[in-house]
């Protein structure tokens, strides 16, 4: 069931917000308030890898120009995530600028991820991961590896809807996306040990 | 949930395992476990009321102050791209299409008309005496008459060819290489020399416009003919 329920994550609610987006741009509040409750959480996933501890108030602001530009937006379900992400990331990429503060962590993944292959607990370690820890990795990862791989992953888009957010071509985000990933799996099958304890199942390597 | 992930998760595991490698580009690193995984970390599961409020009373506000019907710009258009894309080569291509019928057939029907209008005027340079004579009676008033407009009727198209070509003459006779093309040449020697061609002219476009002022045959003739005066300086040219 996995495979069907996960695919793109959001993807299930596209049709919703298709229609909430819809029926907002005709001036429904409520529906808005759909719009809102079905992308947020993408959204401030998003911007937490990207600008950290500030996501929400990145988030805010970008909400606040998502409300003022939404009847110049033309798209579906979709559409509108790809769109409210470019915002928020352009929110986001302000916050950068003014705080000057990069969101990188270059400290320990490197040794973490040239350490020996990953035993049997590589499974077990995928139960679940904490936020706090998922957001360590992610934003361990170089920017545009972490960039291409939230918003494939966290914001659900798909590869040239990414590439647009990026404002880079599709192979560059399908490859650094790729790369997040492969790394962040080395590390989860490494570090899952201390956090979740090995367990007895597991293919040995 | 859990159990949703955990069971997704042996098959991508199992596919993935080693470090991801084995997953292609397409398929984003180490499986769909640790992509569900992920989003179930990164993104919250609830939402904050607050925020919500505040966004909803901004759009209120943007929507009362008619900010929504603002125009769309480049980057506020999401619609699906492929399509469009599709859409508009597929547009492209048949236009380019039909553009490349069209101008086939325009080149086509130049072809018939400098061919035949080429084989008038030859036929009337080539004899000077039918152009220096054009009061002699026609050899063939029927199809002169006949009004297809199309058919080389000679003596009028003679005529207007002589005249066009005096009137080019005038402006290319300071340009000395343009006089030994052969449309010159043969203008040349049917005024019997090159510096009698302005007195040749000048007794050609008196007999003309005697002649269209005449009523009958040869004045409808004339009137569909300045087109294809044009099309024998063209031809004139050509040679």
């Amino acid at each position: 069931m996995g495979q069907g329920a996960e695919p793109r994550r959001g993807h299930a609610y596209d049709g919703e917000l298709g229609a909430a987006v819809a029926r907002a741009q005709e001036g429904d509040e409520v529906a808005f308030a759909v719009a809102y409750r079905i992308v947020q959480p993408a959204l401030l996933g998003y911007l937490r890898g990207i600008v950290g501890d500030d996501a929400e108030d990145v988030a805010s602001d970008a909400w606040l120009e998502i409300a003022r530009d939404l009847g110049r937006f033309k798209g579906d379900g979709a559409g509108f995530r790809g769109w409210s992400a470019t915002i928020a990331r352009h929110r986001a990429l302000d916050h950068l600028r003014r705080q000057r503060v990069r969101p990188r962590s270059t400290a320990t993944e490197q040794d973490v991820l040239d350490l020996p292959g990953p035993h049997s607990t590589h499974d077990q370690a995928l139960e679940s991961i904490s936020t706090e820890y998922a957001l360590e990795l992610v934003r361990g990862l170089p920017r545009d590896q972490a960039e291409a791989v939230l918003l494939r992953v966290v914001v659900g888009l798909d590869g040239p809807a990414a590439a647009r957010v990026l404002g880079k071509r599709p192979g560059a985000v399908r490859t650094a996306a790729y790369r997040g990933l492969k790394r962040l799996a080395g590390q989860l099958g490494v570090e899952g040990v201390t956090d979740d304890g090995p367990r007895t199942l597991g293919e040995s390597k | 949930m859990g159990e949703q992930l955990s069971d997704g998760g042996t098959a991508g595991r199992r596919r993935a395992h080693p470090q991801g490698t084995a997953s292609g580009p397409q398929g984003v690193g180490a499986g769909p476990d640790l992509e569900a995984l992920l989003a179930a970390a990164m993104r919250p599961a609830d939402v904050d009321a607050e925020g919500e409020r505040r966004a909803v009373a901004a759009f209120r506000a943007a929507r009362d102050a008619g900010a929504h019907r603002a125009r769309t710009r480049r980057r506020d258009d999401w619609r699906p791209r492929t399509r469009r894309r599709t859409v508009r080569s597929l547009r492209a291509t048949l236009s380019l299409f039909v553009a490349s019928l069209a101008l086939g057939g325009v080149a086509f029907a130049a072809m018939g008309t400098t061919g035949s209008s080429s084989d008038a005027s030859s036929k009337g340079h080539g004899t000077p005496t039918q152009s220096t004579a054009p009061s002699e009676p026609d050899p063939e008033p029927s199809s002169a008459a006949s009004g297809t407009g199309q058919g080389p009727s000679e003596r009028p198209s003679t005529a207007q060819d002589t005249e066009a070509q005096c009137r080019a003459y005038e402006q290319v006779a300071s340009n000395g290489k343009a006089l030994e093309s052969v449309a010159w040449k043969r203008l040349v020697e049917a005024a019997g020399g090159e510096e009698k061609v302005a007195g040749y002219c000048a007794e050609q476009l008196v007999r003309e416009t005697a002649e269209s002022g005449k009523p009958g045959a040869d004045n409808a003739n004339s009137g569909g003919n300045p087109g294809q005066g044009k099309e024998n300086d063209k031809a004139g040219k050509k040679n």
